[in-house]
């Protein structure tokens, strides 16, 4: 039976996952599957059965227009669309997983890296926030570059099988619960975090800690939604790759992201809006000029606009 | 000559499915089966030009798919004849009668 289902997915290995094809295939499937009970039922060996399945099963090309595949031209784009195995998704997984916790643990750093200048260390509270904001960089440029081999799958029309989808989805169904938890209880932290500010000054008649722990607090919370959002993103990535061909049948491509053919701006860039956002938190809570630190993302906007026009293809 | 060519069956296959529906509604093994058996075993049709004639007769209006379940609780589809279907079925006896009668007097002399 298994060989039976391994012989009609790799028939159907190239085809787009259309409404016609996944019927087809179902319909397929049925019928097989009926024949071959039948002849087991029969007396038949196992060998013998499979063998008369596959060998009157016939050739796809009969079906194709019934699929919406109007010639053999269109569905030789088919061949263009990059395979992702069940091994390299599961790869890419864990990639994504350590990578939402380096982000996570980065934009943490960006968050509390003030925490020492608050606490009113002169030199000491100046080196920890120096050093904080470079290991967060360095984990978000590590953790980019990592990442880099599998930028196909934002880039290429990629497609995955039947079973590499199943599988995404019963571990997305898996983590669900994780997920809810994770943005929760970040949520709670970022609302609770005035609860320090508010009590602690009563207590230690100061107010550097209570914003100290405030800034902790949020750190933590948006630590646990930004891993959480970057794993749910992950397969959401995964599960959404067979979309790019339509469900008529024609071949029509994501617009995919902007693609850098520079080495370097591609590096620059793939760190872009985080380091804007370092430089957002850091120039703001040094200043404590909120009112006007927010040019920075309009600078920003139009920096990223700039760039994409010169070197974007 | 071993076996029927596939292009000459091919304008009959779904003459055959037609009158396999004629009765009562069925399913794809179950014609296939009638097929191989109704034509002591010298025609086996193949699954995908089954399923090719089920859509295109479905796009034409002669059937109707539907589902339902069987002893297993499995669901399956099943086809059944519409009006239409059993006048192209008509259609096509008559074509054959014609067919068959235009070609008979061709053979024999071998």
């Amino acid at each position: 039976m298994e060989t039976i289902k391994n012989y009609l997915e790799t028939m159907f290995a190239k085809m787009p996952n259309t409404p016609e094809v996944t019927k087809a295939k179902a319909e397929l499937w049925q019928m097989m599957e009926d024949k071959y009970m039948e002849l087991i039922n029969e007396g038949k060996a196992e060998n013998e059965a499979i063998g008369t399945v596959i060998a009157e099963f016939g050739n796809l090309d009969e079906i194709l227009a019934d699929l919406g595949i109007k010639d053999a031209a269109v569905f030789k784009n088919y061949d263009n669309i990059r395979h992702v195995t069940l091994d390299e998704v599961k790869q890419y997984l864990k990639n994504k997983a350590y990578e939402g916790y380096a982000i996570a643990l980065g934009v943490f750093l960006c968050i509390v890296s003030c925490s020492g200048f608050l606490m009113g260390w002169k030199g000491a509270g100046t080196a920890f926030l120096f050093v904080s904001v470079a290991v967060a960089v360095g984990l978000f440029v590590f953790s980019g570059v990592v990442m880099s081999k599998w930028d196909y799958i934002k880039k290429e029309v990629c497609g995955i099988s039947f079973e590499t989808q199943e599988y995404v989805k019963s571990r997305q169904e898996s983590f669900r619960v994780t997920y809810a938890m994770m943005i929760t209880v970040g949520v709670i932290l970022c609302i609770l975090s005035v609860v320090p500010l508010a009590s602690l000054e009563r207590l230690f008649t100061r107010d550097d800690i209570g914003v100290v722990l405030m800034f902790y607090a949020i750190g933590i919370g948006v630590f646990l939604m930004v891993a959480a959002g970057v794993r749910s993103k992950s397969y959401k990535t995964i599960l959404s790759l067979n979309k790019s061909v339509s469900a008529d049948g024609t071949y029509e491509p994501l617009v995919k992201e902007k693609v850098y053919k520079n080495e370097k701006v591609k590096a620059v860039m793939s760190v872009y809006w985080l380091s804007v956002t370092c430089i957002y938190l850091i120039w703001s809570f040094l200043t404590f000029d909120w009112h006007i630190t927010w040019i920075v993302w309009v600078i920003a906007a139009l920096v990223e606009k700039v760039i994409e026009a010169l070197y974007a293809s | 000559m071993s076996g029927i060519s596939s292009d000459v069956i091919r304008g009959y296959n779904d003459t055959m499915i037609l009158y396999l529906l004629l009765d009562a509604p069925s399913y794809g093994y179950e014609i296939s089966k009638q097929i191989k058996k109704m034509s002591n075993e010298k025609y086996i049709i193949k699954e995908t030009t089954l399923y090719s004639a089920f859509t295109r007769m479905e796009k034409n209006g002669y059937i109707e798919s539907f589902y339902g379940d069987t002893e297993n609780e499995k669901r399956r589809t099943y086809y059944r004849i519409t009006e239409a279907g059993r006048n192209y079925y008509r259609e096509k006896c008559e074509e054959w009668t014609l067919t068959k009668e235009v070609v008979e007097n061709f053979i024999s002399k071998y």
